[in-house]
């Protein structure tokens, strides 16, 4: 009993520390009501992509953010995720657990024999390597013809027992419940004593050896956790769209989750979530706004995207949680963070 | 005959046709302060950097309390034994005094490998980080960034990081350097608090510091011991006079 209490304490110690976080992981389950009385369903499906790659980047915002690891590789994650639902689907199982499980442990895998390669390099080297990962593996699954190359396969989505996610509101709270327990698992762990050394070696890795640690270690555990976060991101992501392709793990979707996460503000908690709503939402609303004002050039909103991006990095230090901490006049959102304050 | 903590056996280190460390061997007794000096370039870094792991010698061995370290790794001599603070102050400027603390203690208990508790406010975490930055006086300085301290606190923040994890032999490498004459005090005073409690290697180029506080010198030019012996010994050295003051 006492354990059981002991962390809920925790937890609710966690949640006050973290108000932005959970503000948004509590508005996402508060969002459909919303919808469902705006009669905007369409909405429900742009919510569950910004909880999906949200997800994604808060698993690479880890290794980036806190860690200090640009990898720009982790789509090549969030691909295996979405494959595993299609291959186990391909050999007749539909089983949504079994995805789940069939997509932990080969992004496991992978990130472990990946960040064991490139995490002895790093810099600019370790940028490069992990990009060279995640395309090879990209052109892998071009060249798989079984599993669809290039064209990808469509998929049923997974079977998760009395949860039929046909039903798009249950399929929305899966999605809302994998972005709840990543956010609680990362609150844990970026506060935790590997989380703090973790920090501390993107501080200054030399001092943490002079401590007898071996940053590697660290690192590595660390490259593993936020790769298999993006695997679920993905395995959600393919049932989500009833469709896997090579496309998904392109790698400027590696690039997009890095932008996201720069936008939100590196190396906090609601960072990579609060940069892929705003990210996200100005993807959905620039075209029609641009279309509105000036059709002829609604497809290159990109013009504005980019520019609007450079200017919140500019000048937003910290990204858009640190104008919110400064507007707040608090640090709550950089309060677990390393870095100028 | 005290006991020797360290004792080098013959290094030798070449980076292509410089010859930074010359068939080397002395010793570093237990409790004891021993100086290593030496004009620029003598290779003083080079050998300290072999002692504590960051290069590999070419030949020769490394022993620790009689136990063969040459090949561990830096992590490996730290758990052995081995303490450094380095010439240019080497703590985690991100942090404040306190947390560099909570760092280096749960490192010293080897529990850091814990994924659920938040370090930053564990209570036993934070007696033992303060345990550890009393030791130099910095306990009043708990709460300041690491980024605002005074130069000399941050040496001493080192220092305080070198010892925690209760080393055997600690590498000071030009603990004075960029000090001024108070913080050289200072510093004087508390490694003169660590006499006999452990053995201590001194690079310093400071050369008050090093007769005021070494219990024997070693003479270090082009790679080479050219003389090793008491302060008295030293000073007194004609080969010692001829390479640190040139030949008339």
């Amino acid at each position: 009993m006492s354990a059981i209490r002991d962390f809920i304490g925790l937890v609710g110690d966690g949640v006050k520390a973290n108000q932005t976080l959970w503000l948004l992981v509590f508005g996402f389950a508060l969002f459909p009501i919303f919808t469902h009385f705006a009669d905007l369903p369409f909405w429900n499906d742009v919510a569950m992509r910004i909880m999906l790659l949200g997800m994604a980047a808060m698993g690479l915002n880890l290794v980036l953010g806190y860690g200090g690891m640009v990898s720009f590789g982790h789509a090549a994650f969030i691909g295996i995720g979405a494959y595993c639902v299609g291959i186990s689907q391909f050999y007749g199982i539909s089983n949504g657990w079994a995805h789940l499980g069939f997509s932990i442990v080969p992004c496991g895998l992978a990130g472990l024999v990946i960040g064991y390669l490139a995490l002895r390099t790093s810099g600019i080297y370790f940028i490069m390597i992990t990009l060279a990962f995640a395309q090879m593996l990209f052109f892998l699954f071009v060249s798989l013809e079984a599993y669809g190359g290039d064209d990808g396969m469509s998929i049923d989505r997974g079977e998760f027992g009395f949860i039929d996610l046909y039903d798009p509101l249950r399929l929305y709270f899966l999605i809302w419940c994998a972005l709840a327990l990543v956010s609680l698992a990362l609150m844990f762990i970026v506060r935790s004593r590997f989380g703090v050394t973790l920090r501390a070696i993107k501080s200054n890795e030399s001092r943490i050896e002079a401590m007898g640690l071996s940053p590697l270690r660290f690192k590595m555990v660390g490259y593993v956790i936020s790769a298999v976060i993006c695997g679920i991101a993905g395995t959600l992501f393919a049932s989500w769209q009833e469709y896997v392709s090579p496309d998904i793990m392109h790698w400027t979707r590696s690039g997009e989750l890095m932008i996201i996460i720069i936008l939100g503000g590196l190396a906090t908690l609601a960072g990579p979530l609060l940069g892929a709503i705003v990210f996200l939402l100005l993807e959905e609303s620039l075209p029609m706004l641009l279309g509105a004002v000036a059709p002829a050039y609604a497809e290159n909103w990109m013009i504005i995207f980019g520019p609007l991006l450079i200017m919140v990095v500019l000048f937003g230090r910290g990204g858009l949680t640190g104008i919110i901490d400064r507007l707040s006049g608090t640090r709550g959102n950089a309060d677990h963070k390393a870095g100028p304050r | 005959m005290s006991r020797a903590v360290l004792e080098l056996q013959g290094l030798n280190k070449s980076f292509g046709a410089l010859h930074a460390t010359r068939d080397l061997s002395f010793c570093v007794n237990a409790g004891e302060i021993h100086a290593l000096i030496g004009p620029n370039g003598a290779g003083k870094t080079t050998l300290i950097q072999q002692i504590y792991g960051a290069l590999k010698p070419d030949t020769g061995h490394v022993l620790l309390n009689g136990k063969d370290i040459t090949s561990l790794p830096v992590p490996g001599r730290v758990r052995a034994g081995i303490g450094r603070s380095f010439q240019i102050s080497n703590v985690l400027m991100d942090f404040t005094v306190l947390e560099n603390g909570i760092i280096a203690e749960q490192a010293r208990l080897g529990q850091s490998f814990r994924f659920l508790r938040p370090a930053f406010d564990d209570p036993d975490l934070i007696v033992g980080a303060r345990k550890i930055l009393a030791r130099v006086g910095l306990d009043d300085r708990a709460d300041q960034r690491v980024g605002d301290l005074a130069h000399g606190e941050r040496r001493m923040l080192e220092l305080a990081l070198a010892l925690a994890t209760a080393p055997q032999l600690l590498l000071l490498d030009e603990p004075m350097a960029g000090a001024g004459p108070e913080e050289s005090q200072r510093m004087s005073q508390i490694i003169e608090t660590l006499r006999g409690k452990l053995a201590i290697l001194l690079i310093e180029h400071d050369m008050d510091a090093v007769f005021r506080l070494a219990d024997r010198i070693t003479v270090l030019v082009e790679g080479a011991v050219i003389a090793s012996g008491t302060a008295d010994e030293i000073s007194n050295s004609a080969a010692v006079q001829t390479a640190y003051l040139g030949s008339e």
